[in-house]
């Protein structure tokens, strides 16, 4: 496949809502108080709960299977930083866009960032996918 | 770049890539050789060593590949 089908920008808003929190606490078995009770995050420095950071990745993972010119992709490696605390019903900007191409192994790493509405940096890291 | 040069950084990065800091290659080595040597840890090795190097293969160039040591002849006359 010619990968400079993958080589332009993306951009999706994301939000992370009571559904995605909620499906994401029953599917990780995560409960800590961080993330569960208001009365432990604001005695740790925070306004409210923080959301769970692999949230993030999850939307990572939608950007991989929904947002790309083809399904026929497979992520080989990931790799996220977080810059600053997620709260419930943030909505997020990521963006995307092509770092490096190998096109003798069929892979393409992006560069990815996810901004809150005050456009601060939340997280940002790297996704590497292969083309199946 | 000299060859034994390319082969010492080439080596480091199977063993960043393979996690395995015993990994020592001669120009001989070929994939049978190294047990974390698969597939799709190629795919990684390749991403890495093009990255490291600044260089780009094709996919004709690496299945030509015999061993390691023609790896470091198509590294070394980028």
């Amino acid at each position: 496949m010619d990968l400079s089908i993958f080589d332009r920008e993306y951009h999706h808003q994301f939000e992370v809502t009571p559904a995605v929190y909620n499906a994401f606490q029953q599917c990780s078995g995560d409960f800590n108080p961080l993330h569960t009770q208001e009365e432990f995050a604001k005695s740790k420095g925070f306004n409210e709960c923080v959301m769970y950071g692999n949230i993030l990745n999850g939307f990572v993972s939608y950007f991989v299977g929904m947002l790309l010119p083809t399904q026929d992709v497979i992520i080989h490696s990931q790799d996220i930083a977080y810059k600053n605390p997620v709260f419930m019903n943030d909505k997020l900007d990521f963006t995307a866009k092509v770092e490096d191409i190998s096109e003798a192994v069929q892979a393409v790493i992006f560069k990815f960032a996810f901004r809150n509405e005050s456009g601060k940096v939340v997280a940002k890291g790297h996704v590497q996918i292969g083309v199946l | 770049m000299d060859k034994n040069q390319i082969l010492e950084e080439v080596q480091e990065i199977f063993r960043d890539v393979l996690d395995n800091e015993d990994i020592v290659l001669a120009n001989e080595t070929v994939a049978d050789d190294i047990e974390e040597w698969d597939s799709l840890t190629h795919i990684q090795l390749i991403v890495a060593i093009e990255k490291h190097f600044k260089v780009k293969f094709t996919s004709k160039e690496i299945l030509s590949w015999k061993n390691v040591g023609e790896m470091i002849d198509s590294i070394s006359t980028k």
